[in-house]
């Protein structure tokens, strides 16, 4: 604790943080660009970084860094992508082999996260991947407490609903 | 509490976001309601599901990168121009394109590897065609309804390649079309799929006697591989992008 320096505070973040930045764009490319981004930023707030949470503190840049791109990249509102529920890749591989790939559990969850708007995608992630607090979370998307809880809430229905109800305990015994 | 109540709370609940007394008040609702227990178990199996999702972690020269550019602006940190801020935005996309191109070059060479790997296994398996025809007007429906792009089967006869027929296959965990193609004794594989971002739009290499050339036509990628001698494979590279 005796150096606070970005080596010390950041660096051991960047990991967590480029999982954040893939998960919000789908796509190693962005996701590195997003993570080089960020880290100049954080570089350059550093001295204002209050240390008790570097990790959050990351994520609010990396998210920041990702949806000024989006609003920048889109003219379109940048909160929500209601319209993304279709699979962005089309997958109608005709071989047995593929549909065998397609239907592998993980696969499909990770596409039915990023079928997510972005808003429902980045709470899912910061929750269970993350392990991020409600008030941690709160933090970074810049969102109430009571926020962080309905659109988490509402992203596991949504995805439960993907995933079929039905199907979801019985796929983990 | 009632069923509305303690649907409002669930998440909270199981991410342990509850108080105690409230934690308690869901738990007694949940010995007897089979309804809600329900709710729990779904977002607990959902959660399990959730956890096996794969982790990116940073590429390593990229958080090299970063903290070598850090630690070299750490040193001059009292020069807080914008030229400072500049230069580090510089430093900082230098080492992406770098980056970039060293995973691009990485990645066609890994390409390059399987497209002749299958070329080899092609040649010595029965599976080699699935349909069997020098009609291009045979072949190139046959993929229809097979695959999610529609490749390019031209008739290069004139230019001393004949259509042998083509298949469908993988590649590196792609569906590609592959067609095969006859000069004299030797056959010439050529693979098709989408074309992504990662691999050199254009390139030849000749690896263990086996010549490689692939580009990109609008957007699919095109790799056609052979033991013919490389300049017979820039002819037929050529002929094939000419037809088109």
């Amino acid at each position: 604790m005796s150096q606070h320096t970005f080596e010390t505070v950041v660096v051991p973040h960047l990991d967590a943080a480029h999982n954040y930045a893939r998960w919000l764009t789908r796509n190693d490319a962005d996701a590195e660009d997003v993570l080089q981004d960020a880290a100049v930023r954080a570089f350059r707030f550093f001295s204002s970084l209050r240390a008790d949470n570097p990790r959050a503190w990351l994520f609010t840049i990396v998210r920041n860094t990702w949806y000024a791109r989006v609003a920048q990249r889109e003219a379109r509102p940048h909160v929500t992508e209601y319209d993304e529920m279709a699979d962005p890749r089309p997958n109608h591989h005709p071989d047995p082999e593929a549909q065998l790939l397609r239907q592998q559990t993980v696969d499909r969850v990770r596409r039915a996260v990023e079928s997510l708007p972005l808003d429902f995608r980045e709470v899912i992630v910061l929750r269970e991947l993350e392990g991020l607090s409600y008030k941690e979370i709160a933090e970074v998307i810049g969102a109430p407490i009571g926020t962080v809880m309905s659109r988490l809430s509402r992203a596991r229905e949504r995805l439960i609903d993907l995933l079929g109800p039905a199907a979801l305990p019985g796929e983990v015994r | 509490m009632t069923c509305h109540e303690v649907t409002t709370v669930i998440d909270a609940y199981l991410d342990g976001e509850l108080d105690a007394d409230q934690t308690a008040n869901v738990a007694r609702h949940l010995d007897t309601c089979a309804s809600c227990r329900r709710h729990v178990e779904e977002r607990e199996a959902l959660s399990v599901l959730l956890r096996r999702l794969p982790y990116y972690d940073a590429p390593p020269q990229l958080k090299t990168a970063i903290g070598r550019t850090g630690r070299s602006l750490s040193a001059r940190r009292r020069v807080r121009t914008w030229m400072a801020a500049a230069a580090t935005i510089l430093i900082a996309a230098g080492t992406v394109g770098g980056l970039r191109s060293v995973r691009s070059s990485q990645e066609t060479s890994a390409t390059a590897d399987a497209v002749i790997a299958r070329h080899v296994e092609a040649l010595a398996s029965s599976s080699l065609i699935q349909v069997a025809s020098s009609d291009q007007h045979t072949v190139k429906p046959w993929f229809q309804g097979k695959l999610d792009f529609s490749p390019p089967v031209p008739d290069l006869t004139s230019a001393g390649f004949e259509l042998v027929g083509g298949r469908i296959d993988r590649i590196g965990g792609r569906t590609a079309a592959a067609l095969v193609y006859k000069r004299r004794q030797h056959m010439i594989h050529v693979f098709v799929w989408p074309a992504s971002g990662n691999v050199r739009a254009s390139d030849a290499r000749t690896i263990r006697g086996f010549h490689e050339r692939h580009w990109t036509s609008g957007d699919l990628s095109v790799w056609a591989v052979s033991d013919v001698n490389d300049d017979d494979l820039k002819m037929f590279a050529a002929a094939y992008m000419a037809s088109r």
